[in-house]
């Protein structure tokens, strides 16, 4: 028993130290030791001895930086993911229309928490600056009669509306290129990215 | 040098062992304490609530494949049990196990309806990893079940939802790790705390574990398919602008 404690005791599994709620906050992943040895140099060895079992797996556990509970779970889907989501976004944007390259980048984010919607257009920016684009700041502008159309429209003929309308009231230029990223669905964890460029729409996912 | 008797007292002491043992091992069957640890994907916080009419506008086939690792029964009841939680958000649900889908039946019910998200769903399960060290059945029986022996695996539940026309919407791998703690000790230690310290939910003897995979994998699996309808809806109105719904 007590050589088996500590065993126990690190062992990711509900037991006499870890309650199974606890365990919940934890990210685990499964690895073999030859993957667990690359990614953690040094303190994973991998014995070369025939006596170790070749197929030996590893299971590496970080806690995670919010208990389960604490955010809500759509803002902690997405914002767990957000260097993922802002990096698949920007190379969406950047691979689908190469020529767009030389032009300045805008960014629009639509989400229901102003929080979450300002870390979104955040990394989606130094996303598309990692990316090697220019970006600019600016947010361009809509009349309040095309707000109150726009309002009243589903997000998903809203858009393609409000990009027409950019271009006819001149707040975007032939110069410019918005990149829009979307929540379409309150339920939904997955974000969807359109591009406006000279007044036409288009979603890339 | 050994006198008779004390041959015969070492006899019966070594043959009185034999039943001790197979108590051991009887006691030990019967005690299992076993636990799941999700892993990748398993825990993900997920937003759509699985009784809510999530899919009222999806027709969705369900395809169960088999392997090495799931039986045609076991696809089978899995395939039913999927069926029955996406009938459940409103969609229309047909399953099949492994091989293409059979011909769509032209679903089309006047020029009124709005047209149908067609969906379709894989899942594919395999096994990743198996251990079951011998030396921890030899410390069970030795120990007349008091040290537990463990076996553990390594599973993979992998997901990919496609629409009409097989392009994929979105693809993810579900892994979690089941653990089988064999052992008088064990169980009754565990069931001493569930009876004393832990609340309900961290209870573990029992089919806790059973249920909270459960729980998980059909909890990822409706978040997963609500987001490939979305993305289905998106590369719609991608594919045919001004199409109203």
């Amino acid at each position: 028993m007590i050589a088996w404690a500590p065993a126990a005791w690190a062992d990711p599994m509900p037991n006499l130290f870890h309650s199974r709620s606890e365990l919940r906050g934890w990210e685990c992943e499964d690895l073999s030791m030859r993957e667990g040895a690359r990614r953690y140099p040094g303190r994973v060895v991998q014995s070369e001895s025939r006596a170790v079992d070749p197929d030996r797996r590893l299971v590496v556990c970080a806690e995670r930086w919010l208990r389960p509970g604490v955010r809500d779970p759509r803002e902690d889907a997405i914002l767990s993911e957000l260097k993922a989501t802002a990096d698949g976004l920007a190379r969406a944007a950047a691979s689908t229309r190469p020529e767009l390259r030389s032009r300045n980048w805008l960014v629009e984010v639509s989400y229901p928490v102003p929080l979450v919607s300002g870390k979104l257009g955040f990394a989606v920016k130094n996303a598309l600056v990692d990316d090697g684009l220019s970006v600019s700041d600016r947010h361009p502008a809509l009349a309040a009669g095309d707000v109150s159309v726009l309002a009243r429209l589903p997000p998903l003929d809203a858009w393609p509306a409000a990009c027409f309308r950019w271009r006819d009231s001149g707040a975007l230029g032939p110069r410019d290129a918005l990149l829009a990223v979307a929540l379409l669905d309150p339920r939904e964890t997955a974000l969807h990215a359109g591009l406006c460029v000279d007044g036409g729409w288009s979603w890339l996912r | 040098m050994v006198t008779p008797a004390r041959k015969g007292d070492l006899l019966t002491s070594r043959l009185a062992i034999v039943p001790l043992l197979g108590l051991g091992l009887a006691a030990g069957g019967g005690c299992v304490v076993h636990t799941y640890q999700p892993l990748s994907g398993l825990h993900r916080p997920v937003v759509v609530d699985p009784t809510a009419p999530n899919l009222a506008d999806v027709h969705l086939t369900v395809r169960c494949l088999t392997g090495p690792y799931v039986h045609t029964s076991d696809a089978n009841v899995l395939c039913r049990k999927v069926a029955l939680l996406f009938e459940n958000q409103g969609a229309l649900v047909t399953t099949s196990l492994g091989g293409p889908p059979d011909e769509e039946e032209d679903r089309s019910e006047g020029p009124a309806e709005p047209r149908p998200i067609d969906l379709v769903v894989e899942l594919r399960a395999r096994k990743i990893h198996e251990a079951s060290p011998p030396l921890g059945w030899v410390a069970m029986v030795a120990s007349f079940s008091l040290a537990p022996a463990i076996t553990e695996f390594t599973f993979e539940q992998e997901l990919r939802v496609r629409d009409a026309n097989g392009f994929l919407l979105s693809e993810d791998r579900l892994r979690g790790r089941i653990v089988y703690w064999y052992g008088f000790g064990t169980w009754a230690s565990n069931k001493l705390l569930d009876a004393t310290v832990r609340e309900s939910a961290d209870e573990v003897v029992g089919d806790h574990a059973n249920r909270a995979l459960s729980d998980d994998l059909y909890a990822q699996l409706s978040q997963s398919v609500f987001d490939a309808r979305m993305q289905a809806r998106v590369l719609d109105r991608t594919a045919t602008p001004g199409a109203g719904r």
